[in-house]
């Protein structure tokens, strides 16, 4: 089986106009095309960013505002100084871009443009004829764009049913220094928000850290999926900020098969925090068997029902820390005195703690923070610190 | 419970009273004999008019009952047009051409004032009838401040009254300068760029800001309270402090519907509605013309939702911003009168009624759950042809779609209406399309005898109303879901409304390539040979991007010093329950639209994107 097109989708800076590109990221997913779509209103420089890091085979831009022909060049022109013109650019804007513009922007290196009355079947169509076949590429200029071209190198090996061999180097530990932090929890809880909040208080803190987030989605029935958390993660899209996007391609438990193998080269490549978000978990997963990740979070919300439910969730007994976001909700602080009973039970010194992720400066983040970036305690302590 | 809980019971109420009270007037003789004596005394009292032609028409067509139940269900369940639950029009005479001689007896017919062609911004109820607007509002803005304003003296010199309708561009719909890295091209394009209070001024040059003819609509919510306060400061600077309790106009403010379908938000949507309930606050007590909020349904209907969908939130919507208001401690009778509407208006079924629909459960809802009196509980609407129905392919027949919908929207008494130019898919409209789409509303107003001779020309009939029937009853449904989710800002957070929109957004587009939604030229009868057509674009030129640019680097060095002072003072209050409008008036004067946004997000954060 061949590993799946990733593209990635995005709507130009100062447009909002995201009925088209929604209804194409749905087109794509139902024909295995794996999207991650950035979203609305994005700069070129981050279109860019995300697309080396994605390292995926096509950027797909959606404009109705206007400006076109300036974003579009922009965004090729960037990848080009990046050494990622093997990158492609293509896209659309309904009648707004005429034929003149497509010629232009053609002539600035733009792949295709879309015109109005394209039918979904033929734009999906087209993308998998063009951007599906393997092809040779380069290893990168960037050491970014080395290590995103690696982590697909390891994505593929699993998708085309070869596990890679372990090398010298998947073997080795990880770098001095690098804690690595496992975020899971019911989908709907907030962990996305979370994190990002966690990311903008530690690029604030510590003025030379540079973090890795490894975030899951599910991949849908017919290989495709929408990897979506780029969109929402505003305070990530950060030169500092290493992002990458995996589909579950069809693993359960919240993480895909070459998840440890990616989580592994991340955790060699230097950076101060790596964080590893799963997919929206259910009652009986542990996703966290890795030996590399130094601690781990679990977000639940506050409505998960009668008191028994808390019995059967197995994380509950795993985790180091556990963060009980939406607190501003009525249930709560019932939950809260709930699951600090629970947690009693297992007496392991875990953490509890309440945030309203949503809220600007929530104090209950800022803890989070605190509690993630203290030494860890010897007898947590896994990877040794610097 | 929230009150659009309320506002079902309330409808749910008012229906079953309509159907007991049809019942009475069946069994209890006296009561029936009383609504047949008003039922005639209605009917003496309706003017005559003359057609051009001769033909003598009453003003005033009502249907052919005589039956006190019918009469009964008539009367109270639609009401006469300018009467509650207003379902056939917000004024009594709408769109109908003055009387050349007044009618000898006039009695409580008139007593309901003129209809108002363009009420929305209009004269005090119960005033004597004058030369009303005309309700052609037609939508303009592009490149920097003098080009739209051109543009808008060349719209006007076809109209007695001064109405403007302000589009701006991306940067300014995002709160962001146009000297900001990475937006040079955006500059201009798609609506006009406004940096700061001098670009305001040029705007509306040679406009008397504080004439009664006059009226300036801003489409813009995101920043809203920020172009505002420098609308404000602009007219300040024009003719002194005493032009604020005379400026009349609308500015958008819709945040509900951005974070629903429009994507157009800059602040976290609780900090969005707290700058909102301040400016709201500012504008009710201190400018008693203006319509501080246009609660939208017309980009829900554009991002794809079902016209049911785009009336259910909108309302709902409407609802949500009173109980806002009404919690600041505002009267409903102050504020009521100052929430004005917009809604599509394209080629489903659903469209024949679905203004009618609203006014009705609009009026019902502000009466029974908010204790509204007779002016806060109409709902006055601007409506636009949807942009979303024209298509590329053999466009001019974009011609026929809006004349269609231009009448689907007047046979629903909208109180103004622009319509689309045909040219709508490719580009910014250019003058010769614009001048056809204002031309066809004049066409339908004033050339055809359609809706100036006699009200209810089109209304009530068999078909309306099942469709009316059926679109208040899931409307209702779609009321209890969001309800059921905690109301509005608990729909919100659930990303109900957005999901909906986009489910029905997709299911449109599969409609129409799988060909179950024919769309003339495009999925039917089309014409593969086309060639598609070259305009001359409505671009913005470099160098007047990068004149917008110098502009707004000169004004921030003039005034570096004093927009501190003024950005310092904004924080501190916003860090307070204070109400923050008077300082952000302030800042308006000395500080660009991005230095303000910046400014704010630093204290409340920046919006959190919904996919």
């Amino acid at each position: 089986m061949a590993a799946p097109i990733r593209v990635l989708t995005a709507v130009p800076i100062c447009d909002g106009h995201d009925s088209a590109i929604n209804t194409i990221n749905l087109e794509f997913i139902r024909h295995g095309i794996e999207v991650v779509y950035l979203g609305y209103h994005r700069y070129a420089q981050d279109i860019v960013r995300a697309a080396i890091q994605e390292d995926v085979r096509a950027v797909g831009i959606s404009s109705y505002n206007g400006g076109h022909v300036e974003f579009f060049a922009e965004v090729v022109k960037q990848l080009k100084k990046c050494g990622a013109d093997d990158i492609k650019v293509f896209g659309g804007g309904g009648g707004t871009i005429t034929h003149d513009d497509q010629r232009v922007m053609q002539k600035r290196g733009v792949d295709k443009i879309f015109f109005a009355g394209t039918s979904l079947t033929d734009m999906t169509q087209w993308v998998r004829d063009r951007y599906g076949k393997a092809s040779k590429r380069g290893a990168g200029k960037s050491a970014e764009m080395k290590l995103a071209r690696k982590l697909t190198e390891i994505e593929d090996g699993y998708a085309n049913g070869k596990r890679p061999k372990k090398s010298a180097a998947t073997k080795t530990k990880k770098s001095p220094g690098t804690r690595v932090i496992g975020f899971t929890g019911p989908g709907g809880a907030g962990k996305t928000t979370l994190i990002d909040e966690l990311i903008l208080r530690l690029l604030h803190r510590e003025p030379k850290a540079r973090i890795a987030i490894l975030s899951h989605d599910p991949s849908v029935v017919g290989e495709g999926a929408l990897l979506g958390d780029r969109a929402t993660m505003i305070n990530s899209q950060d030169d500092r900020v290493f992002m990458r996007s995996m589909a579950t391609r069809g693993q359960a438990g919240g993480l895909s098969p070459a998840t440890e193998d990616c989580l592994r080269l991340l955790a060699q490549s230097g950076f101060d925090y790596v964080i590893i978000e799963t997919v929206g978990t259910g009652q009986e997963a542990m996703p966290f068997q890795s030996k590399l990740v130094d601690q781990t979070v679990l977000v639940m919300n506050p409505d998960y029902g009668a008191r028994l439910q808390l019995q059967k969730i197995v994380m509950l007994d795993l985790a180091d820390i556990v963060v009980v976001n939406k607190s501003d909700q009525d249930r709560a602080r019932t939950a809260a005195s709930e699951i600090e009973r629970r947690l009693e039970q297992n007496n392991r010194g875990q953490r509890l703690l309440s945030t309203v992720a949503k809220r600007h400066r929530d104090p209950g983040v800022d803890k989070l923070c605190n509690l993630l970036t203290q030494d860890l305690a010897p007898a947590a302590k896994k990877g040794g610190k610097k | 419970m929230s009150k659009l809980g309320r506002v079902v019971e309330a409808v749910e109420r008012y229906n079953g009273f309509v159907e007991d009270e049809v019942k009475r007037a069946r069994s209890d003789k006296k009561f029936g004999q009383l609504m047949v004596d008003r039922w005639n005394e209605i009917k003496a009292k309706i003017p005559v008019g003359t057609a051009p032609t001769g033909l003598k028409l009453p003003r005033l067509a009502l249907p052919e009952i005589d039956e006190a139940g019918d009469i009964t269900r008539y009367l109270l369940g639609d009401g006469l047009p300018g009467e509650f639950p207003f379902l056939n029009g917000a004024y009594r005479e709408m769109y109908l051409e003055p009387l050349s001689q007044p009618p000898v007896e006039t009695g409580a017919y008139e007593k309901n004032g003129h209809g108002g062609k363009a009420k929305l911004n209009g004269s005090k109820n119960g005033a004597k009838p004058q030369v009303t607007e005309e309700p052609t509002r037609l939508f303009s803005g592009l490149m920097l401040a003098e080009d739209t304003n051109e543009r808008f003296h060349f719209l006007g010199a076809h109209q007695r009254s001064k109405r403007l309708s302000t589009a701006f561009d991306g940067p300014t719909l995002y709160g962001i300068d146009s000297d900001a890295p990475g937006i040079l091209g955006k500059i201009g394009e798609g609506g006009v760029a406004v940096d700061t209070v001098e670009d305001m001024v040029r705007l509306y040059d040679g406009f008397d800001l504080g004439s009664p003819d006059f009226s300036a609509s801003m489409t813009i919510s995101g920043p809203a309270p920020i172009i505002m306060a420098m609308y404000i400061a602009a007219a300040k600077r024009r003719f002194g402090n005493g032009i604020v309790p005379k400026l009349r106009g609308t500015i958008q403010a819709d945040i509900f519907k951005e974070v629903q379908a429009q994507n157009e938000t800059i602040f976290p949507v609780e900090a969005s509605l707290r700058f909102l309930t301040d400016m709201m606050e500012f504008t009710t007590r201190e400018m008693p013309r203006w319509y501080p909020v246009s609660i939208s349904g017309y980009h829900i209907g554009e991002a794809g939702s079902t016209p049911v969908q785009q009336a259910a939130y909108t309302l709902s919507n409407g609802f949500a911003y009173a109980e806002m208001m009404a919690a600041r401690g505002l009267d409903v009778n102050d504020f009521g009168p100052r929430l004005s509407f917009f809604l599509d208006c394209g080629l489903d079924v659903e469209y024949i009624a679905l203004t009618r629909v609203s006014r009705r459960i609009w009026a019902i809802g502000m009466r029974d759950a908010f204790g509204a009196g007779p002016k806060a509980q109409m709902f006055k609407v601007h409506t636009q042809t949807s942009g979303r129905s024209l298509v590329a392919a053999e466009f001019k027949n974009n011609l026929t779609r809006t004349a269609a919908e231009l009448m689907l929207s007047y046979m629903n008494g909208t109180n103004s209406c622009h319509s689309n130019s045909a040219d709508e898919p490719f580009t910014t409209p250019s003058e010769e399309w614009i001048r056809l789409a204002a031309h066809g509303q004049a066409i339908l107003l004033d050339e055809s005898g359609i809706f100036k001779h006699t009200m209810n020309m089109l209304s009530g009939s068999p078909g309306m109303k099942a469709v009316e029937r059926a679109v208040e009853a899931a409307i209702l449904e779609e009321f209890r879901e969001i309800e059921r989710l905690g109301g509005v800002m608990g729909a919100v957070e659930n990303r109900y409304q957005r999901s909906q929109i986009q489910t029905a957004a997709h299911r449109y587009e599969q409609q129409i390539y799988n060909g179950t939604r024919p769309i003339i030229a495009l999925n039917k009868y089309r014409n593969d040979s086309e060639e598609m057509p070259e305009f001359e674009l409505a671009r913005t030129p470099r160098t007047k991007q990068q004149l917008q640019v110098d502009r707004l680097k000169k004004f921030k060095a003039k005034n570096a010093r004093k927009a501190e002072q003024a950005l310092a003072k904004l924080a501190a209050v916003v860090e307070t329950d204070e109400n923050c409008f008077p300082a952000l008036l302030e800042a308006a004067e000395v500080c660009s639209l991005g230095q303000i946004s910046d400014c704010l997000q630093e204290v409340v954060g920046r919006f959190r994107p919904m996919v």
